[in-house]
């Protein structure tokens, strides 16, 4: 039977290779997936080169920013821009979406400023051409224009029947040609992939990934399943369809249902179900909450009553001004961390909002595959809104840590009333580390992307209950 | 006419006995209605937060007004009365908004107003501290795009022609028609073009179908946007049957036919543009890292320092040669009076940065826009945005717009703040206005150029065509 499977994958691929308009399109999408890389490597190279020299000045800023008050410094702060991740040049994933950079200040936790997209016209809504794009969308319409009329012609001449009444199985002509397909598109993707890894892993690149290697172990793993998943499909599709023209018709509207409309509607429809609030009332909410407090007994004069009477009686003093420590630390920093209690709060139910509109995606990734391999795909890239937000989480973090540093110094070392008089310099801004960043470990993806990982088995199980079984030889 | 009724009636005939097409025409419906509606929802969303940051604003002014009418009396206020009648307070408190309500049609096309914001929070302070914050968005959503009626024409619509007209020629051939319409007396290309003009009729009738009702959800009528809307309908749609035409007078078999029409779809709609995009950024790198630090709240290192404050104002002063005399007035109010002169300056000497990185956009959108000519699925989709203003470039003048009511807050404040005069209840009735200025002629101009490419695309190719299918033969 193992012959049979390979003698008929040769003669499919024969069959394939005296096609010249199939020659063609495959050199188009292979040129396109060379372009496609090659654009997202100087775009990286650029981006890498603009980020690091402003991430550099940023720093050298704070450093050099001379004497001052800390509070002072605190609101001076400092910059972080977005790092490019090296797989962003194979899947630039929602870079184009977010914004690149944050101001990190006191009392404010600003927002990401300067989507790119904002930088393109109207024809940026069109997408842009990544490796990922190729790989997702153009070469499964090959494999579909390949293999659609792959079982109609053979039961149009007549030479399936021909076959079986030879003894050769129905399960090893399927098997043939799902094994010659797939290894139409391995041409692609395996070498595509061994560069990657070269590039990646024994380049000399920034570390901002974690688990390089495994990620792109991954990667070629994910796209290999779907690009297979997709291949049987559009075999069984030609198997059961009457006629070429039939399977045709199916198979493209199934590309064009699954990999154009149902991922923009699902979308659409993740929006209407769980719509979002302006980000004026987003922050009117914000800041009307640290205000008026959380809980009645929390409005910011009971709280700076509260945190004065704790003080006086820890220390056993009469007035604040008698404390070892200076009190307008104290209460900046505790309007710091009662702000933060409260940012946290409404981003949690923010982030909330943004899972329940992309879990409408997810769940329609059970219908369309796409959507599974590209949410997987940016995953993997560290290019997709769960490594944004761990971005952002962790700029936060920074910005915190960077605040509390200055209050803490203001407190312990400057004298209650004094404000232009109390200077510090490079020895506390130097405290202050360099801000470094680097993606969690690809394990954690799982906890996010489990309806992706098990759309796209369930799509690769498939294979095993479509394929013909070997006893079956009846033609549809 | 006798042929064409007899044409066209097979030809229904065969629509409603086909399941398939049936389902496809009803699918598009339906969708778009969704699409229709999904605009609808979103504009509508963007107008209830326009009218919330206009009540808000409107109330607050109502209330510095009213502040004059008595006396106050306790701490509050007074100091709600210092808000409304000092400019030390005033120039920095007081909240306006610069808005871009949403086009009539708006709904039918959404363009960029997901991406950029379309209200704009100003005071008198550094104006590039304020311009670039974005509004709340899911960044997926933004990456996936809008569901909307111009997605549904631009991409789905072609579709439906390529569904309905690839087999109108291999067909017959297939089926063992041809040998006997070539007995015919009249012409294969005739009978073509013919059938051809029933489904231009059907599938233009329903994308103006769609976009009546869309229309009635406009709270206006504005006749202009209305007729250009059909026009651009027309014009695209018409695009894709002389393609399909095209491809049709190659005679070869359906699926080549089909398979042909579907790789067009894709270089039109996705590989095309997609190569464009990714080779802009590659030419014309966009750095924004360097106006990033423009955002950064500055302050003066000592406030203590009268010296270096007054410095700060004489240099302000100096760019505002209006104010001839408030150098003699400084003692008043002098740390108000650095700090607006402080912000004032930073945005003046941050100006040409700004421009800089506004103009690597401008260049960016420049080249990119050479290249609109050739691709009639972006032409149209630029001139739906146009129309709707929704565009990036209504989005620049709004940045524009901002800039010079900037310019008026500050000089409204500052004029009295430097001259040491207060705010009375009658300023109240000259406070500044945001105003909005578009273009409009040149944006019409745009879309009449954008049109006429189109047309004259879809009249070479058509012409073309009807030589082709004479010249090729079986």
């Amino acid at each position: 039977m193992k012959n049979q499977i390979f003698l008929i994958a040769q003669k499919e691929l024969n069959d394939v290779a005296r096609q010249n308009s199939l020659k063609i399109l495959f050199v188009i999408i292979t040129a396109l997936l060379g372009f496609s890389l090659y654009a997202g490597f100087i775009v990286y190279k650029q981006q890498l080169t603009i980020l690091k020299t402003a991430q550099d000045e940023k720093r050298a800023e704070w450093l050099d920013q001379g004497d001052k008050h800390p509070h002072i410094a605190a609101h001076y702060g400092t910059f972080v821009f977005k790092p490019k991740t090296l797989l962003s040049l194979f899947d630039f994933g929602l870079d184009s979406y977010t914004g690149t950079s944050v101001y990190l200040e006191a009392h404010y936790p600003h927002e990401f400023m300067f989507r790119p997209v904002q930088g393109y016209g109207n024809m940026i809504r069109f997408g842009e051409l990544s490796a990922a794009l190729v790989l997702q969308l153009l070469l499964p319409l090959l494999i579909l224009f390949i293999t659609f009329q792959t079982f109609t012609k053979e039961k149009e001449t007549g030479t399936l029947k021909l076959l079986l009444s030879q003894g050769v199985t129905l399960r090893s002509v399927y098997l043939g040609k799902l094994l010659a397909y797939s290894l139409i598109f391995l041409m692609i993707t395996v070498p595509f992939f061994i560069g990657l890894y070269i590039l990646g892993v024994l380049g000399n690149t920034r570390a901002v990934l974690s688990d390089l290697g495994l990620r792109i172990i991954l990667l070629f793993f994910i796209y290999t399943l779907y690009l297979v998943a997709f291949t049987n499909f559009s075999i069984w599709i030609s198997f059961k369809s009457s006629s070429a023209r039939n399977a045709l018709l199916t198979l493209l509207i199934f590309w064009i249902g699954t990999g154009i409309i149902l991922p923009k509607t699902s979308a659409n429809l993740g929006e209407t179900l769980y719509p979002l609030s302006s980000i004026k009332k987003f922050k009117e909410e914000i800041q009307n909450d640290i205000k008026n407090g959380m809980t009645a007994d929390e409005s910011k004069e009971k709280r700076l009553a509260q945190l004065k009477a704790r003080y006086l009686q820890k220390y056993q003093v009469d007035s604040i001004s008698q404390l070892p420590l200076n009190f307008q630390g104290i209460r900046m920093q505790e309007g710091e961390e009662y702000a933060n209690k409260v940012n946290d709060f409404h981003n949690a139910i923010l982030d909330e909002r943004f899972e329940h509109q992309n879990k409408v995606g997810s769940l329609t990734s059970f219908i369309a595959p796409y959507i599974a391999v590209r949410n997987l795909s940016m995953a993997l890239a560290a290019t997709d809104g769960y490594s944004f937000n761990d971005f952002k989480e962790k700029t936060e973090t920074y910005r915190r840590h960077l605040i509390r540093t200055m209050n803490k110094d203001m407190a312990e070392n400057s004298h209650f009333g004094e404000f232009y008089e109390y200077k510090v310099g490079r020895n506390l801004w130097k405290t202050i580390s360099d801000f470094r960043y680097s993606t969690p470990a690809v394990t954690q993806l799982f906890q996010y992307y489990w309806m992706e990982f098990a759309s796209l088995s369930l799509w690769v199980l498939a294979i095993f209950i479509l394929i013909p079984s070997s006893n079956k030889n009846k033609i549809l | 006419m006798k042929l064409i009724s007899l044409l066209w009636w097979r030809e229904g005939f065969s629509i409603i006995r086909n399941t398939f097409q049936m389902l496809l025409l009803f699918t598009t419906f339906l969708l778009g209605i969704y699409a229709i509606y999904y605009g609808y929802s979103k504009i509508e969303a963007q107008r209830k937060t326009i009218s919330y940051v206009e009540h808000i604003e409107r109330e607050e002014f109502e209330k510095y007004r009213k502040s004059f009418d008595k006396s106050p009396v306790s701490i509050q206020e007074k100091h709600f009365f210092d808000i409304a009648s000092k400019p030390s307070y005033a120039w920095y408190r007081h909240e306006y908004n610069a808005i871009l309500p949403p086009h009539n049609l708006a709904h039918l096309s959404l363009g960029q107003r997901d991406v950029e914001p379309y209200y704009r929070k100003l005071t008198g302070m550094s104006l590039y501290y304020q311009l670039f914050e974005n509004e709340l968005a899911n960044p997926l959503k933004l990456f996936v795009g809008n569901f909307d009626l111009s997605f549904v024409i631009v991409y789905l619509f072609p579709l439906l022609i390529i569904a309905f007209t690839y087999g109108l020629f291999a067909e017959e051939k297939e089926k063992g028609m041809l040998p006997l319409l070539k007995l015919q007396t009249i012409g294969l290309r005739k009978i073509l073009i013919i059938r051809m003009l029933f489904y231009y009729v059907l599938i233009i009738g329903l994308g103006v179908l769609l976009s009546l009702i869309g229309f009635f959800l406009s709270k206006e009528i504005d006749t202009l946007s209305i007729c250009l809307w059909l026009l651009t309908i027309i014009c695209y749609l018409s695009f894709w049957f002389a393609l399909m035409f095209f491809l049709i007078s190659l005679k070869k078999n359906s699926s080549s036919t089909a398979m042909s029409a579907a790789s067009l779809w894709l270089l039109f709609l996705i590989v095309f543009p997609a190569v464009l995009n990714i080779y802009a950024a590659v030419v014309y790198p966009i750095d924004n890292t360097t106006i990033a630090d423009i955002t950064r709240r500055k302050g003066l290192e000592n406030e203590d320092d009268l010296k270096e404050a007054k410095a700060v104002i004489y240099e302000y002063l100096e760019h505002r040669e209006d104010l001839k005399g408030a150098d003699s007035l400084l003692d008043t109010n002098v740390m108000a009076k650095t700090y607006a002169a402080f912000t004032s300056l930073n945005d003046h000497h941050n100006r040409q940065e700004v421009l800089d990185y506004l103009n690597q956009i401008r260049l960016r959108k420049k080249w990119i826009s050479l290249f609109r000519w050739a691709n009639p699925a972006v032409n149209t989709q630029g001139i739906f945005n146009e129309i709707t203003r929704t565009d990036s470039g209504t989005f620049q003048s709004f940045y524009q717009s901002i800039d010079s009511f900037h310019k008026n807050i500050t000089s409204f404040y500052h004029d009295k703040l430097f001259m040491n005069k207060q705010l009375k209840q009658k300023d109240y009735k000259v406070i500044p206005q945001f105003n909005l200025i578009v273009e409009n002629t040149s944006i019409n101009q745009t879309i009449m150029r954008g049109l006429i490419e189109v047309m004259g695309t879809t009249f070479l190719i058509f012409s073309f065509s009807l030589v082709l299918f004479k010249k090729i033969t079986l």
